[in-house]
């Protein structure tokens, strides 16, 4: 008899040994057992060890559901942290949510959950244990005062939509607004920006546009202001000076008006009969004044484009 | 392409972004602000229809109007609609503000000993604060009001099936405690 004892116990050691030796261990880490009521949400996290062939089945976890009257499964997060010195790792997240409204603080079972481990053929056993925790109530039995036990929280009054965000955003997009547009004024040279010092043949350029605009039938006076107003951008933007012999070293000075070279010589010809030669009409016929103010806007749009 | 004309393409580019954001946050607040006119004014009492186009605010407000007026069959679309909205939080206040418009009701009735109609108007408010507290786990007033709708129900177990939530003997101490029950006859 004390034989037959021993042998069954030694079966029952040996028989469940190799379903164990694949499940290393479950480890849970639950909330503190107390203190919760109604409502509230509970996470129980399970730590998985299995050995290295093995991975959990995961047609074996639960689905979210209600798994008590009072008892919700809201939510299962499983990640796998892979194999490590041959044992496979996992963190199965389990969110319940309890809806029991008790009395007096009570003890609460969340039940045991079964999974399964598998490696392409045989089929383990993966045991979450089941938990218990204290609930407590949220009011007293009996009210104190009359009619204290149906007296609801208020209700949550409508709220005006929030005006603040859109606000913001107005400001904002008028301030973009209004930086872009200095920055464009900057650069095309309106209103004061205009004037700066450092950009003579943007006013040249006014000048001449105005001038040769003010009256239908250009004068000489007018034809001869212009090209004196175009001059005197070129002795500003030059520092000194500029006469038809200095416009190699201008040139030199300046690359960017090297690209109407042509023209500027052109002008300076020109210019040199209507002040020298007293030829203004030779003046009008070698450089007409609709060119001229064509050459003010393109000297004037290379010197915007960083002379 | 120079640097010039790069400068000055973006920067007519962003002026005009710029002025199109303003424009249409500038026709948000309009919006907005005739909206807000709209709940207020439904504060105030008048009755206004709400469209399921409005914005959610809005059919909040409204339904507000509705369910502290005990018009309960007017809400239950708006509230049907709000509970699936993407705003959360406004899905919480509606089923709570719901559950509680029911709960008042089947107060109400029991108040006056009519336990028949009050008991499925409390089982819905039951469910309501369980949807909001679903939502929102960490919402007391829906757990305290959702408290008071469980002994309600709990306390007619010859009615509510599923009322095994409280041990018998409790719900014997409670028993005189509650309201709408007979005192005895006269």
């Amino acid at each position: 008899m004390g034989r037959l004892a021993r042998v069954a116990i030694l079966l029952l050691t040996f028989l469940p040994a190799p379903a164990l030796a694949q499940l290393r261990s479950v480890e849970l880490y639950a909330p503190r057992p107390f203190g919760h009521v109604i409502g509230d949400t509970l996470t129980l996290t399970a730590e998985i060890a299995l050995d290295a062939p093995f991975v959990l089945d995961p047609a074996s976890l639960p689905q979210p559901r209600a798994l008590d009257y009072w008892l919700d499964l809201r939510d299962v997060r499983l990640s796998d942290h892979g194999i490590e010195a041959g044992v496979r790792r996992y963190t199965l997240d389990l969110v319940y949510q309890t809806f029991y409204a008790p009395l007096e603080p009570r003890r609460l079972d969340i039940p045991a959950l079964a999974l399964s481990a598998v490696d392409g053929t045989r089929r383990v056993p993966v045991q979450v244990p089941a938990w218990s925790f204290l609930m407590s109530p949220l009011r007293e039995i009996v009210g104190t005062g009359p009619g204290q036990a149906l007296a609801l929280r208020p209700d949550l009054p409508p709220q005006p939509i929030p005006m603040v965000p859109a606000w913001r955003g107005l400001v904002a997009a008028l301030t973009v607004a209004l930086a872009a547009l200095g920055v464009l004024a900057w650069q095309m040279g309106w209103g004061p920006f205009g004037w700066r010092r450092s950009r003579p043949f943007a006013r040249a350029a006014r000048a001449v546009t105005s001038l040769l605009a003010a009256s239908t039938d250009v004068t000489s006076n007018a034809y001869r202001g212009a090209l004196l107003a175009l001059h005197r951008a070129f002795d500003s933007t030059a520092g000194k000076g500029v006469f038809a012999e200095d416009l190699p070293a201008f040139f030199a000075g300046h690359p960017p008006f090297g690209t109407a070279e042509a023209e500027v010589r052109r002008l300076f010809s020109a210019s040199r009969r209507a002040f020298f030669g007293d030829d203004t009409a030779g003046a009008l016929k070698e450089l007409p004044p609709p060119e001229l103010a064509a050459l003010a806007r393109r000297l004037r749009s290379i010197e915007r484009s960083g002379a | 392409m120079n640097a010039g004309r790069l400068i000055i393409l973006a920067s007519s580019a962003i002026l005009a972004l710029s002025l199109a954001a303003a424009a249409w946050f500038g026709g948000r607040l309009v919006v907005d602000h005739r909206d807000n006119a709209l709940i207020a004014s439904l504060a105030t009492g008048h009755d206004l229809a709400a469209s399921p186009d409005d914005p959610a605010e809005l059919r909040f407000a409204r339904l507000f109007f509705l369910a502290t007026r005990d018009r309960l069959d007017e809400t239950q679309p708006l509230l049907n609609r709000l509970a699936t909205d993407t705003d959360r939080r406004l899905a919480v206040a509606a089923l709570y503000d719901m559950a509680n418009a029911r709960l008042r009701i089947a107060i109400d009735h029991l108040g006056s000993n009519r336990i028949d109609p009050a008991v499925p108007l409390v089982r819905l408010a039951k469910e309501g604060y369980r949807r909001a507290l679903v939502l929102d786990p960490g919402f007391w007033d829906a757990k305290y009001n959702l408290d008071v709708a469980m002994r309600l129900v709990r306390d007619f177990p010859q009615i509510d099936v599923d009322g095994e939530e409280m041990p018998p003997e409790a719900a014997k101490r409670l028993w005189t405690d509650l309201p709408g029950l007979p005192k005895g006859l006269p």
